[in-house]
């Protein structure tokens, strides 16, 4: 019998639980002529900002073992030309797609919120309160459980959407800031973002990044990633998104059993453009191979017998 | 493409151990364009983790084959460098956009050190739709021409003008003073001119400055550290102008990295 490898989550249907992650895969074309975007359970575009951003100076990458920095800075089009070039073309994609939004207050969420709304052909809006790379806002909402709240608050009042609150790991205790995002009104939450690294180019003996820090992720930060969705599976009601470092498919079921509902992929996209269809697969075969017959079923297994 | 090449020949291209020459051959070649390049997965590790975009050197469609010339310089390129001739390498590409190749008139070409290795392609395509072509080449000495691969221009019969560091090779100096003497020679021009240049961004801006005063049409070819090669992870950003002359950031991946040099904005960043 074929497994099922639909999910439901925060009142939206998705073919199978993989998605891709907000910054690593564009708008989506970018990926088109390798990875069917059909055979994705959906993807989240790459993060949007009330008004255009240039993003920071190069270099804006470095490798590191088993990951890699980042310090894009957000560059983007802006929620205007989002609306106006981006999302006509989402629209007509054959997969979910969820829209990424940052801001630098609690009225640029709500400003780009109230222009995201179901018949805008989106299937949920990823609320990003963890960006490490710009200067102030992002991550500042995401480590301040009162001000994640807030935030949460304000686009759950704005938008018809789902609002997915995107959990940053550069926090003491990241339970507490799933706990306000529920509070806040979030349907669902997807953890992690990357985690504020730095990395010394030892020949010219000057940061790596041109903006110092950046955000660390692929491999080298998933068994960081795994356990915390661990830890909020426990600690809160909503369904998560798991992410950080996922490549191949054993991976993605490892976030599964852990607690997740749905998985993510991010920096494995730079890799191997084909890394989320080779991942859904493999999570059905495994499926098969454990006499699984649905892959929801898999959610939080790790988790029987706990507690 | 997505595709797997194999190595016809991986070794050095001189007496310099850091210099090689990568020979691929695969399906990949059909479709290549001399600036393009290839996005290689050095290993199938997680270390290094991130492929390496190298520029094609060499097109050989008939033998399916394209060549790379690389330096050495970190993780990738070392562990790329083990890669034994007859193993299989995962290769993205190619990939970006090219130089135009051009069929009437006369093409310079100016490379800064290893900048060389794209337009040895460009020259090639050039010399095979019997464009008159010269190269204006500077590096460090003497050693440095024979390890970068200055055989594989005379086999091609490319005019060569040479400039060192030290005087040990050519013209001790820059190889903008070479383009210099080079424009004051000319006879009266008769000929359009293009040119393309690759090489140090220093070089670079110098080239495309002098080739605005002279109102010669120049493609540049631009490097910048990258990841996914397809224009979604915004990490090899340039700046640029749009058509009204407003700032605006390019892709060195998908919008290059071969530029027209009137889009590129030297002095941004």
């Amino acid at each position: 019998m074929p497994v099922d490898l639909r999910v439901s989550l925060a009142g939206i249907d998705f073919r199978n639980p993989v998605l891709t992650a907000s910054g690593t895969y564009g708008f989506g074309k970018e990926y088109a002529p390798y990875c069917p975007l059909a055979e994705l359970g959906g993807i989240v575009v790459k993060g949007i900002t009330p008004e255009p951003r240039a993003g920071n100076p190069v270099p804006r990458l470095a490798e590191t073992p088993a990951g890699m920095l980042n310090a894009i800075g957000l560059e983007n089009p802006g929620l205007e030309a989002f609306i106006a070039h981006e999302l006509p073309r989402l629209k007509a994609l054959p997969t979910a797609v969820i829209a990424n939004i940052s801001g630098f207050s609690v009225e640029d969420y709500r400003f780009m919120a109230r222009s995201l709304q179901r018949d805008s052909g989106l299937a949920a809006l990823e609320v990003n309160i963890s960006c490490p790379n710009v200067k102030q806002g992002g991550m500042a909402f995401g480590t301040d459980p009162a001000a994640a709240e807030a935030v949460i608050a304000a686009v759950r009042a704005e938008t018809d959407l789902p609002v997915i609150a995107k959990l940053s790991p550069n926090v003491t205790d990241i339970v507490l800031l799933a706990k306000a995002v529920q509070r806040g009104g979030a349907d669902a939450i997807s953890l992690i973002n990357t985690l504020l690294g730095m990395s010394v180019d030892i020949e010219n003996q000057r940061p790596a990044l041109a903006n110092t820090f950046g955000g660390l992720s692929g491999p080298a930060i998933r068994p960081l990633a795994v356990r915390m969705v661990w830890q909020v599976a426990q600690a809160v009601e909503l369904p998560l998104i798991g992410m950080g470092g996922i490549t191949v498919w054993q991976d993605a079921v490892e976030f599964l059993l852990a607690g997740a509902s749905m998985v993510s992929v991010g920096t494995a996209n730079f890799m191997n453009p084909q890394a989320p269809l080779d991942i859904r697969r493999g999570i059905e075969a495994y499926c098969e191979r454990k006499g699984i017959a649905a892959v929801s079923e898999l959610t939080g297994r790790a988790l029987r017998g706990k507690g | 493409m997505l595709t797997n090449m194999r190595v016809i020949a991986h070794e050095r291209l001189g007496d310099d151990v850091n210099i090689r020459r990568l020979v691929l051959e695969g399906e990949a070649a059909a479709e290549a364009q001399p600036g393009q390049f290839l996005h290689i997965r050095a290993a199938d590790a997680l270390d290094p983790l991130l492929r390496r975009p190298l520029s094609i050197a060499a097109i050989d469609r008939s033998q399916r084959r394209l060549t790379v010339l690389y330096r050495i310089k970190g993780r990738g390129t070392q562990v790329l460098a083990a890669v034994p001739v007859g193993g299989m390498l995962d290769v993205l590409g190619p990939l970006g956009r090219g130089f135009q190749v051009p069929s009437t008139g006369e093409l310079i070409l100016a490379a800064g050190g290893i900048g060389v290795f794209p337009l040895l392609a460009l020259a090639a395509a050039a010399a095979e739709r019997q464009v008159k072509t010269t190269l204006f080449w500077g590096g460090e000495d003497r050693a440095f021409f024979d390890n970068a691969g200055l055989r594989l221009w005379r086999d091609l019969g490319t005019p060569l003008s040479l400039a060192t560091m030290d005087g040990s090779l050519g013209r001790k100096g820059l190889v903008t003073e070479l383009l210099g003497l080079w424009w004051q020679e000319r006879t009266a021009a008769k000929e359009p001119v293009f040119m393309a240049a690759c090489g140090p961004a220093g070089m670079l801006k110098a080239v495309s400055l002098w080739a605005q005063t002279k109102a010669v049409s120049l493609e540049v070819s631009l490097e910048e550290r990258m990841a996914c090669g397809l224009g979604a992870c915004l990490g090899c950003a340039c700046q640029g102008r749009d058509s009204e002359g407003r700032l605006k950031n390019l892709k060195v991946c998908t919008d290059g990295p071969v530029f027209k040099a009137e889009e590129v904005e030297w002095d941004a960043g």
